[in-house]
């Protein structure tokens, strides 16, 4: 009957054809093979943000009244409610934690190399797009703590010139961040991210599936011919057992570690102590706090707002400033990664004390 | 692997069970409440912070329960995909797979 029913699909979709790809594709066997599952993670933690983000918006009401008592609604009255926020939340920590380690192990295995720029550059903006995710999630509960956050968040780019005090207008839909924000944010958030990433993932998907799996530097180099299997079946059950683990972590946090509500944010109240951001962001708002007032006659918060800009471009031009990643200066930028991490930490962990 | 696929499909079956039945067993629906409110806006409080999890000890351990069948759930299918990893493995490398193609 199965069998019937699949003849039937295949009949109308064609998905031999999709089977066949999928058989013909391969998948290299290395050293280094561990870092291909980081991408399909990722669908993953997507997958299970857009399922519980459906669930969620069937409660959540995005207006100044209501926000704060309906996410504490679905916390308290809704059944199971209280694990599909902490699912929500937890899986896009995940994500986007995944969404590093795969740019990261992409630099140090130096798999953006030529022709493979444009799926580092997609890459890119997909991370981009996961942290705008969750900059406009934070704020959705309308508590204390996530709308101090967000105040803090949105006034940043009021540093950059000529078009900052724009952004920030833009961003906050006024000069302050008010009712009005919160909508454009749950907009933003279910609506037009959503569109922005679904086609950007598209570009990507398509674009490793046409340039096939990147051989990592230092196995390209090797005499012998690197072994190699099917992606179906072989590679998608291995996968299988990486979603599997991740399931029931995720799970377990979720259940162990549930995220909490605090009262309402009062517009009018000052900003609590020890506001933090998302621990993604973490590193950025060190950077920005140890810059002092003034350096020579710039605002420390434009110059460090100007370098982090600055840095986000090179890191988008990555494959095109290491076209020669034999050489020594290949060999700096990896080392950069590495440095990049670690002061990332080292922020993030600074950040906390 | 004909034997292995009944066994597998059972794992599935209850595993979707016991999430069924823990989803409506730890957190009871919502009861009907009265329609008249008598509490009046000043008496009416406010908590400081809502903790998502459950207090109850009931439901505490119900949902201990659920994740350890989780995992066991997790280990069992992890086993069979193993299993199925093997096979396909070996069909590869008697090259079943070019042979099917051809």
């Amino acid at each position: 009957m199965i069998n019937g029913f699949q003849s039937w699909l295949d009949e109308r979709f064609g998905l031999s054809g999709i089977t066949g790809f999928l058989t013909k594709k391969t998948v290299p066997l290395h050293r280094h093979t561990i870092w291909y599952y980081t991408g399909s993670a990722i669908l993953l933690f997507f997958a299970i943000q857009v399922v519980t983000g459906f669930m969620l918006v069937l409660y959540y009401k995005p207006t100044l009244e209501m926000a704060n008592e309906s996410v504490a609604r679905i916390m308290t009255d809704i059944p199971l409610g209280w694990i599909i926020r902490s699912v929500h939340s937890w899986s896009a920590s995940f994500m986007i934690a995944f969404v590093f380690v795969h740019l990261l192990s992409i630099w140090i295995t130096k798999s953006y190399r030529r022709p493979r720029e444009l799926t580092w550059m997609s890459g890119v903006f997909l991370l981009l797009i996961s942290l705008f995710f969750g900059f406009t999630g934070y704020l959705l509960p309308w508590d204390d703590l996530s709308f101090s956050a967000t105040k803090v968040g949105t006034d940043i780019p009021r540093a950059i010139p000529v078009v900052g005090a724009w952004v920030t207008k833009l961003l906050r839909g006024g000069e302050d961040v008010t009712g009005d924000t919160l909508t454009r944010f749950f907009g933003i958030h279910v609506c037009m991210l959503p569109v922005f990433l679904i086609v950007l993932l598209a570009v990507h998907i398509y674009l490793v599936q046409k340039q096939g799996m990147s051989l990592p530097l230092e196995e390209e180099g090797r005499q012998e011919k690197v072994e190699e299997i099917p992606f179906w079946p072989n590679f998608v059950f291995r996968e299988m057992i990486v979603w599997l683990l991740l399931v029931g972590i995720l799970f377990t946090v979720a259940v162990f570690f549930p995220p909490s509500l605090e009262k309402a944010a009062d517009v009018m109240a000052p900003a609590p102590e020890g506001i933090k951001p998302e621990w993604y962001f973490l590193f950025l708002f060190q950077t920005l706090k140890i810059f002092p007032a003034h350096v020579l006659f710039v605002s420390g918060e434009t110059l460090a707002v100007l370098l982090i800009i600055f840095a986000a471009i090179l890191f988008f031009f990555l494959p095109l400033l290491d076209n020669k990643p034999t050489r020594t200066k290949g060999k700096v930028i990896t080392v950069l990664a590495y440095v990049l991490v670690l002061y990332a930490l080292i922020m993030s962990v600074w950040s906390l004390l | 692997m004909i034997r292995t696929k009944p066994c597998f499909l059972l794992v599935v079956f209850c595993f979707l069970f016991l999430i069924l039945w823990l989803g409506t067993s730890i957190c009871p629906a919502e009861q009907p409440v009265d329609q008249v409110q008598t509490v009046t806006p000043e008496e009416k409080e406010e908590p400081e912070k809502i903790i998502g999890a459950p207090q109850d000890i009931k439901q505490r351990t119900g949902i201990l329960v659920f994740v350890i069948w989780m995992w066991i759930s997790v280990f069992v299918l992890i086993y069979f995909l193993r299993l199925k990893i093997k096979e396909a493995d070996r069909l590869y490398r008697f090259r079943f797979y070019s042979v099917k193609k051809n």
